[in-house]
């Protein structure tokens, strides 16, 4: 499916990247900062919050990482395009 | 944005010596920057955060940490901000 995807793919993605890029913040943060509970509380919150949105995201649009359930049983979608840098 | 203006500048210029036998045309004012990592030390637990949206634009997600930077030796930003 070549045509270029829904305005919802993008703003889904974005909201990835932010849950992610939150995680990765924290974790640096807890990293020096291993006793610091409220920090360890909201890791956890994103965290699982960031595994719901990957989930909702990857049966609608496909696999986003190596590891990723294959939705359709007959067709390899790791490779199908569009590609990272086409969308 | 904390209302009161930070206690120390993101930018800070020194003027390099310049002498008689400088092959190069001088650059004049020579700009470092200076995060506010910097000037904090040890983080301490409980800083206020900016939304995850705001903290991906931003790239921190501790609003004590944002960092503006802007070419200082770009024209039109001769003085640095902040």
């Amino acid at each position: 499916m070549d045509k270029p995807y829904p305005n919802d793919y993008y703003k889904q993605l974005e909201e990835i990247q932010a849950a992610d890029f939150v995680l990765v913040e924290l974790t640096l943060y807890l990293d020096t900062h291993p006793d610091d509970g409220q920090a360890i509380g909201q890791y956890n919150q994103f965290a699982q919050y960031s595994k719901q949105l990957k989930r909702a995201f990857e049966s609608q649009f496909g696999p986003l990482q190596q590891g990723s359930l294959n939705s359709s049983p007959n067709v390899w979608e790791w490779s199908k395009s569009p590609w990272p840098w086409q969308i | 944005m904390n209302s009161q203006p930070p206690p120390f500048t993101n930018v800070k210029s020194y003027v390099p010596f310049r002498g008689p036998c400088d092959p190069c045309p001088p650059i004049g004012r020579k700009y470092f920057s200076t995060p506010p990592s910097l000037y904090l030390g040890f983080q301490p637990p409980g800083l206020p955060q900016f939304s995850p949206a705001d903290a991906l634009r931003k790239g921190t997600l501790w609003k004590v940490f944002y960092d503006y930077y802007d070419n200082p030796y770009r024209k039109g930003a001769g003085k640095p901000r902040g």
